[in-house]
């Protein structure tokens, strides 16, 4: 094999640095392989990264809350040691549009008594449904760390995996069966109609369905998207967020520190330009101003279609396998605001006054700002945001999930003074006439005014503000269309079909060209799993 | 009366309940059929609007057909005046040439390549494509829907045979049939054509009868699920009795009446007799009893459960689940009386007409159903009956789907005010695409789902017996616990209606008959062969 006589041979090359690209690193690495990642921006962690964008403040400008990374990733690679250390979000509350407003907790009887307030029928149902989301992640999540079956192979381990998969399902009892397949095919505005008439809990528990896809809470396929998220555990608890200590960037800080400690080497500023492809298989990169580094396997954890659209000579990919690739949904549908803020906003509907004039619990601003505002009033609400995408304008009045990540850890602003980040929907990146500089402060200036609504004082809090439209997000991470999840998590492709029927053990047409980033099977959040399974597959077929 | 005991009773005279009671008489059994209207067909009644003009009054398509069904009932010579495959469908596009898709390869690729060459290359892959696809579902479709925990020979059979289809498709079949199922249709004709006018067509043909926008999921699946039984090439077109549906009807009634089946209509059941977790009858409204030892009722599932069956006889697990079943429709009917012809210049009067001129004026007019208002620039599926067997120069009926106008409306009722507007949008909406159709008009009636509901006994209006969706289908339909057909807990009670697997009213039936049949402890067809062997053991008449 060719080798570049001034440099390093590697075993195994890295493209990109965000946190699947480390973790593959890290288990690579671990394993005894000499092992280069390649990042292209200044900092490792592709969207999951904290930046000083205003002095004083520092924002997780993209990715804001961790839950989902995997706890064997957590173990494996003694995570705490490089200092990953999640603060727990501890509540949502919810302005209604009547001045009242639904607030959930940590704490699961606290957050039946709040909704006993609203309706003593859905508190009861509150158990009831805990109780099945519990046991539904519970299904899911061995599938999570489960490689793909192929359901078209007679190969006798496929058709065993296959077996061993229809088994996990029958495993479930029929009922928990059924309630998995309403999940799996679903809206979750329907699947919550099932179980509740608080119209405001429902807009609140369906926005979870709608993150990082194109969808409206009443389009089937959302409800998966809100099983998903609920899967997160931290210290095993089940169904918990959190900030990670100084950002998110640090989640990512911290699994680059394990790849170090294994031995990766990790090259900052190294965006990589193509793979070199020589008589069908892999054999490097080149990066950069025409530098080549050289390795026996090369993995990517760029999206599918940056991957094998944007490094590669389509004439390598096999044409079936190019179609399925550009067929691939990656609709950008999400924007993210981020504020540096002179003082804390006061949500109207938590001033004593008023919490007492609907007879709630007085809670003090320092507790529930330390968790998450939803900004979903309503069902129709988050569904008319939705109605506004979907004919190619951003949302005027935007779903938005707002939290306040200095009010857990002081060190992310200037003392007395805070930072705020606001995740909203929907903002297409096929948006009318594209984005320009106008259309995304005018998308801000919609945040902002929405917000504005049961937040009155944010406006003259604000001293600084980033709007980052999904144009924004691709250019700077690379995403393509700006989708957060590297690809919808959409039904279509999922598991076996992501992200192409045939090619979802994370390998692909190329011989040694390996794909570990979240638009392969499970996908999706700060999760690490994709890189996980893609290392362990990598080891498992490594050439010898 | 001439018989105090039956062996079957069957609820309803739709088509579900017609073919249902034919088939079990064909099978020696004594059934009674049941129709609380003075008239049979139920959704699917043709009657008179005005003096010898007629017209489908709620649906005007009758699905698929298996051709074993009507081999077995001896229709199968009528095959194609009862099952035609209408000729083709026409989309209306205001200020545009009407584009005609039609069985006849050549004609419809001649068509597409007037707006679009790319689209007229891409057509015979298409139809193809959903031809094998449709094929697949309509394996899953002759079978009863294949269940993970069931157990029994007749289980396995399915998904055998199931798998075996799957297999005849390939590697890339199969991966098509898992990707495309849960996908929108309009994601799916994006990925193939690029003119809007082919779009909102083969779109119509996916959100027809349902309450969901091309852009919902899985839309993609009814898109196939509708092209069941029908040939290749003819995407997009429909099934229906040539002179309207109730010919059907009246062709299966004859066929049960010969084979000894008692059809009585005006005898509205109101209560399904059980006693110890067995069916004893039904209760007619005159307070009659009618006793058997087996109820198949084609209603659908929620009007079965909690109107007709006391409740203790219920377990809450399935009462909620039934409860829970999607029935709201926001299909509306209005139907006209018409001097003459359409004023269409296609020369074929036999077409289905659509007004879906691009797919996002069909999710947009989806949308404000969604937010409980009439959609204002509505989607028309449109027929004129009788076509060429209506002298030009007469007066006729003409069908009209409309959606969405939604069951719940937002603000205000269904009153007769806003009967009337929605009649107007409709009409408005035709002479667009028709100028000239209001003058010929000399009557009409709106049915709003509310109707649909109160005078056709369908819950929520909707035309499906249960919205067609993923998780409303196959072993989900139109409850798990119910989806073999029979109530696990009360002996000899069944579904037999569209409500069921696999969401289409003849071979619903077909399927339930099967396993109202099935041979066993104490099965109907023990019943039969007992009575044709000289020890009478037929359950003694009351």
């Amino acid at each position: 094999m060719t080798s570049n006589g001034t440099r390093a041979r590697y075993d195994a090359i890295v493209i990109g640095g965000g946190h699947n690209g480390l973790v593959c690193a890290a288990y690579l690495a671990r394993a005894g392989k000499k092992v280069l990642v390649c990042e292209k921006r200044h900092l490792v962690g592709g969207a999951a990264v904290t930046e000083e964008i205003h002095k004083g403040f520092k924002f997780s400008e993209f990715s804001y809350v961790v839950s989902l990374l995997r706890p064997e990733i957590i173990r494996e690679l003694d995570l705490p040691r490089h200092g990953l250390h999640i603060l727990p979000l501890e509540s949502t509350v919810t302005p209604m549009p009547n001045g009242n407003y639904l607030a959930a907790w940590g704490d699961h009887d606290e957050s039946q008594r709040e909704l006993y307030r609203h309706s003593p029928l859905d508190a009861e149902r509150y158990d009831e449904f805990g109780l099945l989301m519990h046991h539904m992640a519970h299904a899911v999540k061995p599938i999570l760390a489960m490689l793909p079956p192929d359901p078209t192979s007679l190969s006798p381990r496929e058709l065993l995996a296959l077996a061993r998969f229809g088994g996990h399902l029958r495993s479930l009892g029929e009922e928990r069966f059924y309630a998995l397949h309403k999940l799996m095919t679903m809206s979750s505005a329907d699947y919550l109609d099932e179980w509740f008439e608080t119209d405001v809990l429902k807009a609140t528990k369906s926005a979870s369905g709608i993150i990082g896809t194109f969808l409206g809470p009443r389009s089937p396929g959302s409800a998966y998207v809100l099983l998903h998220h609920y899967m997160g555990e931290i210290d095993g608890a089940f169904r918990a967020w959190g900030f990670q200590k100084g950002g998110t960037g640090g989640v990512s800080e911290a699994i680059a520190g394990a790849a170090r400690a294994f031995g990766a080497e990790i090259q900052l500023d190294a965006p990589v330009t193509n793979v070199i492809v020589k008589n069908g298989r892999a054999v490097g990169v080149a990066v950069g101003a025409g530098d080549e580094h050289y390795a026996d396997i090369v993995v990517s954890g760029l999206d599918p279609k940056r991957t094998f659209l944007g490094l590669l000579d389509e004439r390598e990919l096999p044409g079936d396998f190019l179609t399925s690739i550009r067929r691939f949904k990656a609709r950008g549908s999400s924007g993210k605001v981020n504020l540096a803020l002179s003082e804390l906003p006061r949500f109207t509907c938590m001033q004593p006054e008023n919490i007492a004039r609907w007879g709630g619990v007085p809670i003090p601003a320092a507790r529930y700002l330390r968790g998450a505002v939803s900004v979903s009033p309503t069902l129709a609400y988050v569904e008319r945001a939705y109605d506004d995408a979907k004919h190619g304008s951003f949302s005027r009045q935007p779903y938005m999930d707002v939290v306040i990540p200095s009010m857990i850890d002081p060190s992310m602003a200037p003392p007395g003074q805070h930072v705020m980040s606001i995740f909203c929907q929907y903002a297409p990146f096929n948006i009318t006439g594209g984005w320009d500089d106008a259309k995304r402060e005018a998308f801000g200036d919609a945040v902002i005014n929405a917000l504005a609504v049961f937040a009155p004082n944010i406006k003259q809090a604000i001293i600084a503000r980033q709007v980052l439209t999904p144009a924004d997000i691709e250019r700077i991470t690379g995403l393509t269309e700006g989708n957060i999840f590297q690809g919808e998590l959409a039904l279509d492709q999922l598991f076996f079909l992501r992200p192409a029927a045939g090619w979802a053990k994370y390998r692909s047409p190329i011989d040694r060209l390996y794909q570990c980033g979240s638009g392969t099977h499970p996908g999706g959040g700060i999760m690490g799993a994709s890189g996980r399974l893609a290392a362990l597959t990598m080891l498992r077929d490594w050439p010898t | 009366m001439t018989r105090q005991a039956w062996d079957v009773i069957v609820i309803g005279g739709g088509l579900a309940g017609l073919t249902s009671a034919a088939l079990l008489g064909k099978r020696g059994l004594h059934v009674v059929l049941l129709e609380a209207r003075q008239e049979l067909g139920g959704l699917t009644s043709t009657a008179e609007l005005a003096p010898g003009v007629s017209c489908d009054v709620v649906d005007h398509e009758v699905g698929w057909v298996p051709s074993e069904l009507l081999s077995e009932l001896g229709l199968e010579r009528s095959r194609a005046e009862l099952a035609h495959i209408a000729p083709s469908v026409t989309t209306l596009v205001p200020g545009a040439e009407p584009l005609t898709i039609s069985p006849d390869m050549q004609r419809t690729r001649e068509a597409l390549a007037r707006i679009s060459s790319h689209d007229a290359a891409a057509w015979p892959a298409f139809a193809e494509r959903v031809s094998r696809l449709s094929e697949f579902l309509k394996a899953m479709y002759v079978v009863p829907p294949p269940s993970l925990f069931a157990s029994g020979a007749g289980n396995l059979m399915s998904m055998l045979g199931i798998g075996r289809k799957a297999r005849s498709l390939g590697r890339a079949g199969i991966f098509d049939i898992l990707r495309t199922l849960p996908m929108s249709i309009a994601d799916v004709l994006d990925e193939t054509f690029e003119h809007d006018a082919v779009k909102g067509l083969l779109a119509s043909r996916a959100v027809t009868r349902i309450q969901q926008g091309p852009r919902s999921g899985a839309t993609a699946f009814l898109f196939l699920h509708n092209h069941v039984g029908l040939p290749a090439g003819a995407v997009g077109t429909s099934v229906a009795p040539q002179g309207g549906v109730g010919r059907l009807v009246r062709a299966l009634a004859t066929v049960a009446k010969s084979h000894g089946v008692e059809i009585r209509t005006s005898a509205r059941v109101v209560q399904i007799r059980v006693h110890q977790e067995r069916v004893m009858g039904v209760v007619l409204e005159s307070g009659e009893e009618i006793k058997a030892a087996r109820v198949a009722s084609s209603l659908d599932v929620r009007r079965t459960v909690y109107d007709l069956i006391e409740p203790e006889h219920i377990e809450p697990e399935l009462s909620r689940a039934v409860g829970n079943v999607r029935m709201r429709s926001a299909t509306a009917k209005v139907n006209f009386v018409i001097e003459g012809t359409l004023p269409v210049s296609d020369e074929s009067r036999d077409a289905t007409f659509v007004v879906a001129p691009t797919s996002s004026y069909l999710e947009r007019g989806f949308d404000q159903a969604k937010h409980g208002a009439v959609s204002d620039e509505p989607f028309l599926e449109i027929r004129a009956l009788g076509g060429d067997m209506v002298p030009p120069n007469e007066r006729r009926g003409v069908s009209v789907l409309v959606q969405w106008a939604p069951y719940s409306l937002q603000s205000g009722t269904w009153e007769s005010s806003a009967r009337d507007a929605l009649g107007d949008i409709v009409l408005r909406t035709i002479e667009r695409v028709m100028p000239g159709f209001t003058t010929r008009v000399v009557q009409r009636q709106v049915l709003s789902p509310l109707d649909i509901e109160a005078q056709y006994g369908a819950t929520g209006g909707s035309l499906t017996h249960g919205e067609l969706a993923l998780d409303q289908m196959l072993f989900m339909r139109p409850v798990p616990a119910l989806s073999r057909y029979r109530f696990p807990n009360i002996e000899g009670l069944y579904l037999c209606g569209r409500g069921c697997h696999p969401g289409m009213p003849l071979p619903a039936a077909m399927l339930a008959v099967r396993e109202i049949t099935r041979r066993g402890k104490d099965s109907a067809r023990d019943v039969a062969a007992a009575r044709s062997a000289p020890n009478e053991a037929t359950p003694v008449p009351a």
